[in-house]
C-alpha cells in the first residue's frame, strides 16, 4: 500500500469508525417503547418474588430487582451461568462448610435513594422466613419457600458482608439464592409493611423503576439511569407489559400491530408471523418436557416398562408437528448443559419397545397420565399428549389421559404419588436452569413430595449417595463430573419418559433490535432498542 | 278454552263426556293441520331431523375415526385426500370430527332441556295448583335463581363444579329449571280458574284426573313450546361452556371445544377452523325456527 | 301504590339473601385448593397450611359465610388472592368496563332493533316482515363468540382497521370516550355484543306493535279520522313499555352474560375477572363478582317492574 493510499484508507477507517459510533448515539436517544405480549394470565406481582411461573421473574423480578447472585444473560451459544449481583463474591468459611459468606457490592442504591447494605439483606431473609417479625409477608413465604429449603440463618458481619447457614452441606446453595429477590427495606417502612400499597409503589435496586401498572392490563417500566451495572441501562425508552395468555390472541395482537414482541407464539401461526415480516428467535434453554414417574405403584416400577415407553416414543414427528419448535429430549437436561455427557439415548425403536413390555410381561400396559391444557413451559399439551398416546399405543400400551387445568395438575405435582397412586406420571414441564432444579429435585428420596419435587417417590441407594457427594463438592468442575454421572445413571435408570425440550420461541416486530438470546429461562432485555 | 259446563248425569259416566276429549283432539287435528302448510317449518324441521339422524347414526356415517391422529396431516384444507371438510390440528378428519360433535353438542343441548322441562314443569304444576303457601315457597326459591343471567349461572356453577360434561349439563339443567317452572305455572294458574275445571270439581272429579285431563292438556302446549325455545339457547349456552373449556374434554369432539382448539390454526386453514361455529350457528337457527313454527301452529290464543 | 313499590322493594331482600347463599356456596362446590394461586409449584404442605391460617381458610362453612355476609353488608368483599388487592376495587374497575361496552351495546341494540320491529309490525306478512324476522333468528342462533372471533381475523389481522385486543392503547385506566384511538376498540365487542339483544328487541317490538295494531282503540283512532302516522305514533307509544322493559332486561343480561366475547377480545371487564377468578380459583374475586353480577340484575329487574307498574298500573306481578 502506498502512503497515500494509506492515508487515504485510514481516514476511510476513521470515518467509518466515527459513523460506527454515530448510529447507537442516534438510538440511545430514541430508544422506543417495548411492548411485551407475555403468556401469563396477568400481571406478575411486584413485592419481590414474582408469581405466574419463570415468565414474572423474567419480566417482573429481574427487571425491577437483583438477587446476590445473578445470571450471565449476555451471550446465547451456550447455557448461561451465575455471575455476580448483589454480591461480588461468595465462598464457603473454610472451617465451616454449611456457612456461606457474601461480600455485597459497595455503592448500590435502591430505587428510593437509599443505599443498599447487609442490613437489607437480613431483613430480606426475615420477610420470607421469620412469621414473627413484623416485615413477614406471607405471600412472600410461599414464593420463595422452594429456594429456601435449606437456608438456617443469616447473621451481618460488617456493612458489607452477611454469613448464610444451611441446614445441610449444601454445595448447590448458590443456585437457590440466585432465585431470591431483594426488595427496598426504606421503601417498605415507608408504606408501614402494608405490602399492598407497596406493591404499587416497589421499589428495587434492578435496572428498570417501575412507573405505574393497570391491574390485569399492563405495567409500565423505566429505565433506571443510576443502575450499578453500566453496560446494562437498558436503552429502550419505555418497558410495557400486557398478559396474553391465549395464542392466538397473542398473534392478532402482534400482526395488528398493538405489541412489538410476544412470547411463545403459537407454532402454525409462525408461517404467518414470517410471512408478515416479523421474526422468530429460538434458543434451546434448560427446560425439559417430560413425564415424571410413579415408583411405588403401577406398571412404571418396572425399568422395562419404562424403558420401553421410551423407546416407543416418534419424537422427530413431534418436532414436525409442532413445526420445527422443539428439540427431541433424550434426556433430563437438554444437550447444551455442562454434564449432560453421554447418556443412554431411547432412539426411536417401536420394536424394542414391544420386546421390552413383552418381556415385562405387561400386555395391554395400562397406565394414566395427568396433563393440563395449559401452562408455563408446558408447549402445547394437548396435540402433543395426542402424539405420546398414540405412539405408546403402538407399542402395546393403553393410555388415558386425565386432562385438568394448569393448576389442578400443580396440586397434585405439589401433593405426591401417595394421595394420587392410581396416576402413573405427570406431564409437568421443568425448569432444568441449575444442578439442583435440574437433576437432584427428581431423584432424591429426601425431595419427596409433598416435602419437595420428587412426585414419584423415586428412591435408590445409589442415587442418593451420589447426591450426597454433589452436595458436599464445592468445586465446580468436579461437582460437574459427579454431575454428569448422575445425569447419565437417570437415563440409564429411564428415571423419566423423556420428551421433548423447548427452544424458547417468542416473536418480534422488525423493528426491536439489539437482542440477544440465552440460553437460559430469564432473558435481558436491557439492550433492545424498538425503531419507530 | 272455555265450554258451556254441562253436568254430566252421573259421576260414572264423566268419563264418557266426549266433550273435553273431542275438543282436545279437534285441538291437535288444528296443529297438524297448521303445521302440514308451513312450508318453512317443514324445511327446517326436516334440517333437524336429518342432523339429529346424523349425529345419531354418526359411526356408520363418519368415513374416519374420530381419534385417528396423523401428523402429517395436520390442519389440511376441504378436499385434501378424501378429507371432505378438511383436517383438524391433530390431523383428524374434521367432517367426521363434527358429526361426533354433533352427538355430544346435542346431548348438551337437548337433555339438559328434557331434565328442565320434567322437574321445573312438575315444579310450576304444583305450584299452579296447589296455589298459597307452596306456591309462594317454590316461586320464591325460584326466583332467588331467576336472580342470575343464565350465562353467569351456568358459567358460575359448571366453573365452581370444575367443567366437564356432566357438570355441564347439570348446571344448564339447574339454568333452566327456574323459567320451565314460571311457564308451567303460569299456564297452570290460568287453566286452573277456567270453568270447566270448577265444573268437574262439581261432578266429584279427584284432583288427579283433573289434573290429567284437564291441566296438563291445557299446560303441556306452552310448556312444550317454550322448551322448544329452549333448545337452540341450551346449544349455543353448551358450546361457550365448552369454549372456555368448562365442557367436555379433549379428546372429545365437541363443537364448542372444537372453536376454541381451532382458534389458534385460524392462520392456516380459516374455513376450516370456522366449520364447527357454522355447525353450531346452524343447529342452532334450525331449531329455532321450528320453534317458531309450532309456536304458530299451537298457539290457538295467547 | 307507594304500598306496592315499597313491598316489592322488601321482596327484593329475601331474594339478595338467597342469591348470597347461592354465591357462597358455589364457590365451595369446587374442587381443588383455592390457595393455589399463591403457592409456588413446590411449595409443600407445611406450606400451604401457614398460608391457609394467614388467609382464613381454616375457619368452619358456616362461620365463613356469615363472616363474609357482614363484611360485604358493609362494602369489605374481602382481598384478590391472586392480585391481593381489595375485591371491591377490582369488582368495580371490571364493572365500568363491562358497563362502558353496555351503554354503547344496549341503544345501539335498541336503535336498530326497534326500526326493525317497528317496519315489521307495520306491515306483517310481507317480505319485510319476513327479512326482519329471519334476521332475528339469525341474530339470536349465532354464536356471538365466533362471531368475533371471525371478525377479529378480517377487520384487526387481515385489514388492520381496527385493533385485536384490549380496551386502549394504554389501557382502560387512560380510556376516554372523546378519543378515536380508544374508541376504536369498543366497535368490534359492541357490534358483536348488540347481535342477540337486536334480534330479541326487533321479535318482541314486532309483536307488540302487530298486536297493537289490531286492539279496539287503534279503530277507534282511525275511525276519528287520524292519519296512519298519527296512529303509529299512538302505536308506539303504548308499545314503549313492554320494549323497554326488554331493553332493560337485555342490559341486565350483558352485565352478567359478556364472558364469552371478553374473553375474546381480552376486554377487562366483569366477565373476563370472572373467567380469570374461576381458572385461579380466587375464591373473594369469584364471590364478589358473581354477587355484584346477580343483585345488580335483581336490582334493574326491580327498577323496571318499578317503572313499568307506574306507567301501566295493569301490569303489576302479585
Amino acid at each position: 500500500m502506498t502512503k497515500s493510499n494509506s492515508k487515504r484508507f485510514g481516514a476511510t477507517v476513521a470515518v467509518a469508525a466515527g459513523l460506527a459510533l454515530a448510529v447507537p448515539q442516534a438510538n440511545a436517544q430514541g430508544g422506543g417503547t417495548l411492548v411485551i405480549g407475555m403468556t401469563a394470565g396477568d400481571l406478575p406481582i411486584t413485592t419481590g418474588n414474582p408469581d405466574q411461573g419463570f415468565e414474572g421473574y423474567r419480566f417482573v423480578g429481574y427487571n425491577l430487582y437483583d438477587t446476590l447472585i445473578g445470571w450471565d444473560l449476555s451471550q446465547g451459544t451456550k447455557a448461561a451461568e451465575l455471575r455476580p449481583g448483589l454480591a461480588t463474591e461468595w465462598s464457603i468459611d473454610p472451617n465451616n462448610p454449611k456457612r456461606w459468606i457474601f461480600k455485597l457490592r459497595p455503592g448500590v442504591k435502591w430505587h428510593d435513594g437509599c443505599p443498599f447494605n447487609a442490613d437489607d439483606v437480613v431483613w430480606n431473609m426475615s420477610r420470607s422466613t421469620n412469621d414473627k417479625a413484623p416485615e413477614f409477608d406471607p405471600n412472600q413465604f410461599a414464593q420463595a419457600r422452594a429456594y429456601l429449603t435449606n437456608f438456617a440463618g443469616v447473621e451481618k458481619i460488617d456493612d458489607l458482608t452477611v454469613a448464610m447457614e444451611t441446614k445441610t452441606i449444601d454445595s448447590l446453595f448458590q443456585f437457590n439464592m440466585s432465585y431470591v429477590m431483594m426488595v427496598s427495606r426504606c421503601r417498605a417502612q415507608e408504606v408501614k409493611y402494608n405490602w399492598t400499597d407497596y406493591a404499587n409503589r416497589p421499589s428495587g435496586t434492578g435496572p428498570y423503576r417501575f412507573d405505574k401498572a393497570t391491574p390485569h392490563q399492563r405495567m409500565e417500566m423505566t429505565p433506571n439511569k443510576e443502575y450499578w451495572d453500566t453496560k446494562r441501562i437498558p436503552k429502550q425508552d419505555r418497558l410495557v407489559l400486557v398478559p396474553m395468555p391465549e395464542a392466538s390472541t397473542r398473534t392478532a395482537a402482534l400482526l395488528s400491530g398493538q405489541v412489538n414482541w410476544i412470547e411463545a407464539p403459537s407454532p402454525d401461526a409462525v408461517a404467518r408471523l414470517k410471512s408478515s415480516g416479523m421474526t422468530i428467535v429460538t434458543n434451546p434453554y434448560p427446560h425439559n418436557w417430560t413425564y415424571q414417574l410413579n415408583f411405588v405403584k403401577g406398571p412404571f416400577t418396572d425399568k422395562r416398562v419404562r424403558q420401553a415407553a421410551n423407546y416407543a416414543l416418534n419424537r422427530s414427528d413431534m418436532k414436525e408437528m409442532l413445526n420445527g419448535l422443539m428439540l427431541e429430549g433424550y434426556s433430563t437436561v437438554p444437550p447444551s448443559t455442562p454434564y449432560y455427557g453421554k447418556p443412554k439415548m431411547y432412539n426411536y425403536d417401536l420394536a424394542k419397545a414391544k420386546a421390552l413390555l413383552k418381556e415385562a410381561g405387561c400386555l395391554p400396559c395400562k397406565v394414566t397420565f395427568a396433563i393440563s391444557t395449559s401452562g408455563s413451559g408446558q408447549m402445547q399439551p394437548l396435540p402433543m399428549n395426542e402424539l405420546v398416546k398414540s405412539n405408546m399405543e403402538e407399542a402395546g400400551f393403553q393410555v388415558t389421559l386425565q386432562t385438568m387445568d394448569w393448576n389442578a395438575l400443580l396440586d397434585i405435582t405439589r401433593a405426591g404419588v401417595e394421595k394420587f397412586s392410581e396416576i402413573h406420571g405427570i406431564n409437568v414441564s421443568r425448569a432444568a436452569q441449575d444442578p439442583f432444579n435440574a437433576l437432584v429435585r427428581h431423584v432424591w428420596s429426601a425431595a419427596a413430595a409433598p416435602k419437595g419435587a420428587n412426585w414419584g417417590h423415586y428412591k435408590t441407594p445409589e442415587m442418593d449417595k451420589l447426591i450426597g457427594e454433589i452436595m458436599g463438592e464445592f468445586d465446580t468442575a468436579k461437582r460437574n463430573v459427579l454431575l454428569t454421572q448422575m445425569n447419565e445413571m437417570m437415563n440409564e435408570e429411564a428415571a423419566l419418559i423423556f420428551v421433548a425440550h423447548d427452544i424458547n420461541p417468542r416473536a418480534m416486530s422488525p423493528k426491536v433490535k439489539g437482542f440477544v438470546q440465552a440460553q437460559s429461562w430469564f432473558q435481558d432485555l436491557t439492550p433492545v432498542t424498538v425503531a419507530p | 278454552m272455555s265450554q258451556t259446563a254441562t253436568l254430566p248425569a252421573s259421576p260414572d259416566t264423566f268419563e264418557d263426556q266426549a266433550a273435553p276429549e273431542t275438543k282436545i283432539r279437534s285441538y291437535w287435528q288444528s296443529v297438524g293441520y297448521r303445521l302440514r302448510h308451513d312450508k318453512m317449518t317443514i324445511f327446517f324441521g326436516s334440517i333437524v331431523i336429518l342432523i339429529v339422524l346424523a349425529a345419531i347414526f354418526a359411526p356408520l356415517l363418519a368415513p374416519f375415526d374420530p381419534y385417528k391422529e396423523s401428523i402429517i396431516g395436520r390442519l389440511k384444507p376441504m378436499g385434501w385426500r378424501n378429507h371432505t371438510l378438511g383436517t383438524d390440528e391433530l390431523g383428524r378428519d374434521m367432517l367426521t370430527r363434527l358429526l361426533y360433535g354433533g352427538r355430544v353438542s346435542l346431548l348438551m343441548g337437548i337433555v339438559p332441556v328434557i331434565f328442565a322441562t320434567c322437574v321445573g314443569g312438575m315444579l310450576g304444576v304444583i305450584a299452579g295448583f296447589m296455589g298459597g303457601r307452596v306456591n309462594t315457597g317454590i316461586m320464591r326459591t325460584m326466583d332467588v335463581f331467576y336472580a342470575f343471567p343464565s350465562v353467569l349461572l351456568a358459567v358460575a356453577i359448571s366453573g365452581a363444579m370444575g367443567g366437564g360434561m356432566l357438570n355441564g349439563m347439570l348446571a344448564l339443567t339447574l339454568v333452566f329449571i327456574p323459567p320451565m317452572c314460571r311457564v308451567a305455572e303460569t299456564a297452570t294458574t290460568q287453566v286452573r280458574s277456567l270453568d270447566f275445571i270448577e265444573a268437574a270439581r262439581a261432578t266429584g272429579a279427584g284432583t288427579f284426573i283433573i289434573v290429567r285431563h284437564h291441566v296438563l292438556g291445557n299446560v303441556l302446549g306452552p310448556v312444550f313450546i317454550y322448551a322448544s325455545s329452549l333448545v337452540s339457547v341450551s346449544i349455543l349456552l353448551a358450546s361457550g361452556l365448552s369454549f372456555l373449556g368448562l365442557g367436555v374434554r379433549p379428546p372429545t369432539a365437541d363443537w364448542g371445544l372444537m372453536l376454541s382448539t381451532l382458534r389458534q390454526s385460524i392462520y392456516v386453514v380459516p374455513v376450516v377452523c370456522a366449520l364447527p361455529g357454522l355447525a353450531i350457528f346452524v343447529t342452532s337457527i334450525c331449531f329455532n325456527l321450528v320453534s317458531d313454527g309450532l309456536r304458530a301452529a299451537m298457539d290457538v290464543r295467547m | 301504590m307507594s304500598r306496592y313499590i315499597l313491598q316489592r322493594i322488601l321482596y327484593a331482600i329475601p331474594i339478595a339473601f338467597g342469591v348470597s347463599v347461592v354465591c357462597f356456596s358455589l364457590v365451595y362446590l369446587a374442587p381443588g385448593d383455592p390457595l393455589q394461586t399463591v403457592l409456588p409449584p413446590d411449595a409443600t404442605a407445611e406450606t400451604i397450611e401457614i398460608v391457609k391460617k394467614a388467609y382464613g381458610f381454616d375457619k368452619p362453612l358456616p362461620i365463613q359465610f356469615l363472616i363474609w355476609l357482614g363484611k360485604v353488608v358493609t362494602g369489605d368483599f374481602g382481598m384478590s388472592i391472586a392480585t391481593r388487592r381489595p375485591v371491591l376495587d377490582e369488582i368495580i374497575m371490571a364493572l365500568s368496563n363491562t358497563g362502558m361496552l353496555a351503554m354503547f351495546a344496549i341503544p345501539t341494540a335498541f336503535t336498530i332493533g326497534f326500526l326493525m320491529g317497528l317496519l315489521a309490525g307495520c306491515f306483517p306478512g310481507k317480505w319485510i316482515d319476513r327479512g326482519v324476522t329471519g334476521t332475528a333468528v339469525f341474530g339470536v342462533s349465532l354464536p356471538n363468540y365466533w362471531l368475533a372471533i371471525v371478525m377479529v381475523i378480517i377487520f384487526a389481522v387481515e385489514l388492520s382497521w381496527l385493533p385485536a385486543t384490549g380496551m386502549g392503547p394504554k389501557g382502560s385506566a387512560e380510556f376516554s370516550i372523546w378519543r378515536w384511538s380508544d374508541t376504536q376498540f369498543l366497535v368490534l365487542p359492541v357490534i358483536t355484543l348488540s347481535m342477540i339483544p337486536i334480534g330479541i328487541i326487533s321479535r318482541t317490538t314486532r309483536a307488540a306493535i302487530a298486536e297493537m295494531r289490531n286492539q279496539d282503540f287503534v279503530q277507534t283512532l282511525r275511525a276519528k279520522g287520524l292519519s296512519e302516522l298519527a296512529v303509529i305514533r299512538h302505536v308506539i307509544k303504548n308499545a314503549l313499555p313492554g320494549v323497554l322493559a326488554v331493553m332493560g332486561l337485555q342490559f341486565g343480561y350483558l352485565l352478567g352474560g359478556s364472558i364469552l366475547v371478553e374473553t375474546v377480545f381480552t376486554w377487562p371487564g366483569s366477565g373476563f375477572l370472572l373467567s380469570k377468578a374461576i381458572i385461579n380459583r380466587d375464591v373473594p374475586v369469584l364471590q364478589g363478582t358473581i354477587l355484584t353480577l346477580a343483585i345488580a340484575f335483581v336490582m334493574t329487574n326491580l327498577i323496571i317492574d318499578l317503572l313499568q307498574s307506574m306507567i301501566d298500573p295493569r301490569i303489576r306481578r302479585g
